[in-house]
């Protein structure tokens, strides 16, 4: 088992390198030069300015260099300065995390809390009337862009109801994003948990625990929900990716101060090493809870966690 | 699934599509209005009649501005899919042929690469390659390239050990003749077939970075980009919001109904555990 998490541990480590390098790569995707890009927007845009700028991001070394100088700074927690305000990426990316955090995990919450429900539906009900419906919903679910999805809760719960406030940072304000979240990604949700049930039905030890004459309950229970919730775990990290991904839009439909919002700032000022720096924050974050995910795995699945 | 279910579904979504994919042919006929001359109403303008949709803070002719919104989006879809799914489609059968380290080495990127949300990806390429129509649609269809590898490889994979791929090698056919000539021609009608599922998320995507303000520019009358002018008016005019937001629900909706049936058997993000 501990072999196991080790190995785990080196290809997340290796994910992540291959991320930081074709991050440092993609400055040079910049059609024309990445410099004159950068400062299009700026009155002191002076020759010797864009010089010294061109040297501090290292743009005057050949490519590999560039990239190893990236990667070694990078891996010593240092993301560079940002071109607006010369701050540090790392710190302004961190300090906005923990929001980012919170709304995500929030809307895995409640998606989890629609999917997994419609899931077992589905699947306990294969090809009849609840699994048309949960499949309809599903496919309805994934066909509604989340940020227009969050324009009409917006529209409706806080400018049309007044219940809920239009923008802030208060626990009042993430219900709104949450519930957006939550409710696109259940369709994930509700799909992964009906195909991972089905599978389970047509286990051998569903049919001896059905030999064996146990009721109905019982077999669903013991021999299906359990094995059933700990499969889910391991999909549970691809949603999160995907609604963190999600998340990245509805932050900014939603004005939430997370590192999603200051991203697509970045994004519109041409901020490269802040774009670069959320790429990495993203993608740490995501690989992290993937392995977290799959060490909870190895030690809720007895098959698993035995030598 | 039943039989039955997946034929009415897909059905409905074939017909969507029809009408759809007609809509937007005959749009410019169609519409009352240029979609992008001002003052053609009353700035605002609430739906009604000669103004089916309303009017944009602008006095545009929103109803004008969907159906030419068609267009775009459509447009953007097809060439990012065209473009994704013949170069996923390379890589995804030179691995699937070549040998096994790199074959891992090809399949290990993939799923790196899968495993970030596709709208991301083209996002963070958009970001340095600047926005605009022609850099969306290329980060579109780069975003898509994992995806249309990892089924490409999956189909090719299962070829490769097929005797008539044995017997053109005995017969002397080199190895880019093989896999072209005829490799290709027997997973073509599949991965055709899978082009249709990257519409959904290309048509999602192209919205999401418009309406950031990262894909197609104002004033053209992309969905995305409707939604991103009409965010300002949400008290003044809850309309604007509506008609382009249900237009993407439908399009996508469509290619969905159709692709749904197949999704579930090439699907890696469904694989489980592997």
């Amino acid at each position: 088992m501990l072999g196991a998490i080790a190995r785990r541990l080196a290809a997340s480590a290796a994910t992540l390198i291959a991320v930081i390098i074709l991050a440092g790569l993609l400055i040079h995707i910049v059609p024309g030069d990445p410099v004159t890009a950068m400062m299009a927007q700026s009155v002191t845009a002076t020759p010797e300015v864009m010089a010294e700028m061109r040297r501090h991001l290292g743009l005057d070394l050949p490519v590999w260099q560039q990239v190893g100088l990236y990667l070694f700074h990078v891996v010593q927690g240092d993301l560079g300065l940002t071109i607006r305000g010369n701050e540090p990426v790392l710190t302004l990316l961190i300090q906005r995390l923990p929001n980012t955090f919170m709304l995500a995990v929030s809307g895995l919450g409640v998606a989890l809390a629609i999917g997994l429900p419609l899931g077992f539906v589905a699947a306990l009900n294969r090809n009849g009337l609840g699994d048309s419906v949960v499949m309809l919903i599903a496919v309805l679910g994934v066909s509604i862009p989340s940020f227009w999805l969050g324009l009409v809760l917006l529209q409706v719960f806080s400018l049309d109801l007044g219940w809920l406030p239009v923008a802030g940072s208060g626990w009042r304000n993430m219900i709104l994003p949450a519930l957006t979240l939550g409710v696109t990604y259940s369709a994930l949700v509700a799909r992964m948990t009906r195909s991972t049930v089905i599978e389970i039905l047509g286990e051998d030890y569903v049919r001896t625990a059905r030999a064996r004459g146990l009721r109905e309950w019982q077999v669903l229970s013991i021999h299906v929900l359990r094995p059933a919730l700990i499969n889910i775990v391991t999909v549970v990290g691809l949603v999160f990716a995907y609604l963190m991904g999600g998340q990245v839009i509805i932050e900014n439909v939603f004005s939430w101060n997370g590192i999603g919002r200051l991203a697509i700032q970045a994004m519109l000022q041409r901020d490269y090493p802040l774009i670069q720096g959320f790429i990495i924050v993203f993608a740490s974050s995501v690989v992290l809870v993937s392995v977290v995910l799959d060490i909870l795995y190895r030690i809720l699945d007895p098959r698993l966690s035995r030598p | 699934m039943t039989r039955r279910r997946v034929s009415w579904t897909v059905m409905l979504g074939i017909g969507m599509v029809a009408l759809i994919l007609i809509l937007a042919a005959v749009a410019p006929w169609l519409a009352p209005f240029d979609p992008l001359r001002m003052a053609v109403g009353p700035r605002l303008a609430a739906p009604q009649a000669g103004f089916w949709f309303g009017t944009d803070e602008f006095g545009r002719d929103l109803f004008s501005r969907v159906l030419c919104g068609a267009r775009l989006s459509i447009g953007i879809g097809f060439v990012a899919i065209t473009i994704g799914l013949v170069l996923g489609g390379v890589i995804g059968v030179l691995a699937a042929f070549s040998g096994r380290w790199v074959q891992a080495l090809v399949l290990r990127a993939l799923d790196v690469l899968y495993s970030f949300p596709d709208t991301l990806i083209a996002l963070a390429l958009v970001a340095f390659l600047g926005p605009g129509l022609s850099n969306a649609t290329i980060a579109i269809a780069i975003s898509l390239i994992p995806f249309y590898a990892r089924v490409t490889f999956g189909l090719a994979a299962v070829e490769r050990p097929k005797p008539y791929v044995e017997a053109a090698r005995l017969a002397g056919v080199s190895h880019s003749r093989l896999l072209a000539v005829h490799v290709l021609p027997n997973i073509s009608q599949t991965l055709i077939v899978m082009g249709t599922l990257g519409f959904s998320s290309a048509i999602l995507s192209a919205a999401g970075l418009s309406f950031l303000g990262l894909g197609v520019q104002p004033p053209a009358p992309e969905w995305g980009a409707i939604l991103a002018g009409g965010r300002n008016y949400l008290t003044k005019a809850p309309w604007i919001l509506l008609c382009p937001g249900l237009a993407i629900c439908l399009t996508v909706l469509s290619f969905n109904l159709i692709g749904d049936s197949w999704r579930d058997l090439v699907d890696p993000r469904r694989r489980g555990r592997s």
